[in-house]
């Protein structure tokens, strides 16, 4: 009697490591000058495939209800809505140079920045109806929202300046210097951090008058900065300085510096700890160890620049061999 | 292994342009200079391999042997400036802002540009068939504009500064006049609107376009037989565009790759002859001035022709 439940538990350890093997998941890498996206499998980190779009995408969002990847076409003036779990495209839709974007925390707004037509549009995530459209004096690159989802910080890389836009009055709030080039936001523990590339260090802005209130030196040509999924630890990656440093959330704090050549952009953290870099000038994606600080590459396109790893994807491998 | 050009622009922007922009505070630049190290990385190859291909071919069959090739020093320097230089980035520069400002500004209001893939999706994901097709268009559009430039006495003062080189060589294809390029980027502009040109996503197959239209001014007897003149221009087509005898509203084969458009319009010229090149009507200023010698001549010219006192097209 025993033989048959010892084969049928043997049975069960196989079928489940084996579908471990295959729960590979995906990453998307957005390749800006190839006017594609790539499909990585994440357990054989392989590019398996490529989605065209039609121009210069550069970055995405995840829809709040996860049932939609967007990408950004800026000179194709066009959105792509991608199946997250896959990478079939669900439909193309026409936006006005959608350079940055992202959902507000209640998820209600989608913020889409143009670049370079100088304007911050806010759109109902739901219907995708444009509600808002904000004239800047130049250049909205990156972005950020209070976690109430009642203001969105922007910043304004072709200036000195970080704008602040009220989303309940839909009002500008405030537009103040803070440093040379800003580029990445992120709001932490009551403040908004701006990564500023024209120096070497981020600046610490109060949300509500937008008056720098310290420099916290990270490494040459900050640029984009990122908090760690258990929020402790956040990240800047140093685009002159070809660098990732890892800060102390907290006490923002230096931990560590990682060389990442390349002109290190983008960011996202995958289950198992590593954390995968896109390299805007070496066609490679970085999936750093930080625990070592030894890095494995993936091949993509050419300027590889948003990142987005969807870890509880079916393998694409398996699927595009089915 | 990434692409080896594309790893060269990284490392040009990794070690010479990034440190300059961030010494100097121009950190906002870096997606421009990169675009600009691409596109200077190809240039050099471009300038390179038709330097070892043409160099050759014009000193085993040339068309003339000058015994002082001066005149030519400057169709290299407009050659440099135009594939490697500086004029490349502040096309790339207006293009791009200009594109991407009109069209954005249509999109808002429900109209996008089309696009070869929006008009024929099957297109998408077939990169280089869309590239072929888009050639093949731009090859047209720039037919048509040339031929214009031959027939407007304003626009042939500017152009004439291209035909007044007698001692044409492969160097020759781009000495041009600041304005009829200003006019050139226009004019494509709006054919990227009408038809949504795509980005330089294949810079080989660009290449190997901009190094047969070096060879078609080479200074060389070669034709492509029959059947290939027929098919893609040759110096030996390309020479009698350039003819003395030709200049202004009287010249032909007005292709600059493809010589079918010549044919359908009755504008192809496929005698056998190697005619001399020039234009004797344009001041000398204009043939071997130096580079802003001839952009001033060019001036003077255009401001000759809306002062009423006449220049004319042609040369008779």
């Amino acid at each position: 009697m025993r033989r048959p439940i010892v084969a049928l538990f043997v049975l069960f350890a196989v079928a489940l490591c084996g579908s471990r093997a295959r729960a590979g998941g995906i990453a998307f890498v957005i390749n800006s000058g190839s006017a594609s996206v790539s499909v990585i499998d994440m357990g054989t980190m392989k590019e398996v495939r490529r989605i065209p779009t039609l121009r210069e995408p550069h970055h995405l969002a995840l829809s709040p209800d996860g049932t939609s990847l967007l990408v950004g076409d800026t000179a194709g003036n066009q959105m792509l809505f991608l199946d997250p779990a896959n990478g079939e495209v669900q439909r193309r839709m026409p936006v006005a140079d959608p350079y940055q974007l992202g959902f507000s925390p209640d998820g209600k707004l989608l913020v889409v920045n143009g670049l370079l037509r100088n304007q911050v549009d806010v759109y109902d995530a739901a219907g995708m109806k444009l509600l808002k459209r904000f004239p800047v004096v130049a250049t909205p690159s990156h972005l950020a929202y209070s976690p109430d989802s009642s203001v969105v910080f922007v910043s304004l890389q072709d200036s000195d300046r970080l704008a602040a836009f009220d989303l309940r009055s839909m009002t500008e709030k405030w537009t103040a210097p803070v440093g040379k080039t800003p580029a990445g936001v992120l709001w932490l523990n009551g403040r908004v951090l701006v990564a500023d590339m024209g120096t070497d260090y981020i600046a610490v802005v109060d949300p509500a008058s937008g008056k720098v209130l310290e420099h916290v030196q990270t490494g040459k040509g900050a640029h984009n900065l990122f908090l760690s999924p258990d929020r402790k630890i956040l990240w800047v990656n140093n685009r002159a300085g070809g660098s990732t440093v890892s800060l102390d959330a907290a006490t923002l704090q230096p931990i560590r510096s990682y060389a990442i050549p390349g002109g290190p952009d983008d960011m996202d953290f995958a289950p198992g700890g590593k954390i995968w870099i896109t390299r805007r000038w070496a066609e490679k994606v970085a999936i750093l160890d930080p625990a070592t600080g030894s890095y494995e590459t993936v091949n993509v396109g050419r300027s590889p620049h948003g990142l987005f790893l969807n870890p509880r994807a079916p393998s694409p491998t398996d699927v595009s061999s089915r | 292994m990434g692409d080896p050009f594309d790893l060269a622009a990284g490392w040009l922007q990794e070690n010479l342009l990034i440190p300059a922009l961030y010494q100097f505070g121009l950190m906002n630049w870096e997606d421009v200079s990169y675009g600009w190290a691409l596109f200077a990385i190809y240039g050099v190859v471009q300038v390179l391999l038709t330097l070892a291909v043409c160099l050759p071919l014009e000193r085993w069959r040339p068309v003339e042997r000058w015994p002082d090739n001066g005149a030519v020093w400057v169709d290299v320097a407009y050659t440099i400036l135009s594939r490697v230089g500086v004029l490349p980035l502040v096309t790339y520069v207006m293009f791009y802002r200009a594109q991407v400002a009109v069209s954005g500004w249509m999109a808002d209001r429900g109209w996008v540009p089309p696009t070869l893939e929006g008009l024929f999706p099957v297109l998408l994901g077939r990169q280089v068939l869309t590239f072929v097709l888009y050639a093949i268009i731009l090859d047209f559009a720039d037919y048509v504009r040339h031929w214009l430039s031959h027939q407007f006495r304003w626009w042939w003062a500017l152009h004439s500064l291209h035909h007044a080189q007698r001692q044409m060589t492969f160097w020759s294809d781009d000495r041009n006049h600041l304005l009829d390029d200003l006019i050139a980027f226009v004019w494509f502009g709006v054919v990227a609107l009408l038809i949504g040109v795509p980005p330089l996503q294949f810079p080989l197959l660009v290449l190997v376009l901009r190094f047969l239209e070096s060879l078609s001014h080479a200074n060389v007897r070669l034709s492509f037989g029959r059947l290939g003149d027929r098919l893609l221009i040759s110096p030996r087509f390309h020479r009698a565009h350039h003819g003395i005898r030709a200049a202004g509203d009287r010249s032909c084969n007005y292709g600059a790759v493809l010589p079918w458009w010549d044919m359908l319009f009755g504008t192809a010229d496929f005698s056998g002859e190697y005619v001399r090149t020039g234009d004797p009507s344009g001041e000398e200023a204009l043939a071997t001035g130096s580079y802003w010698q001839q952009q001033r001549a060019g001036l003077r010219r255009l401001r000759r022709v809306f002062g009423g006192s006449g220049v004319r097209t042609v040369s008779r």
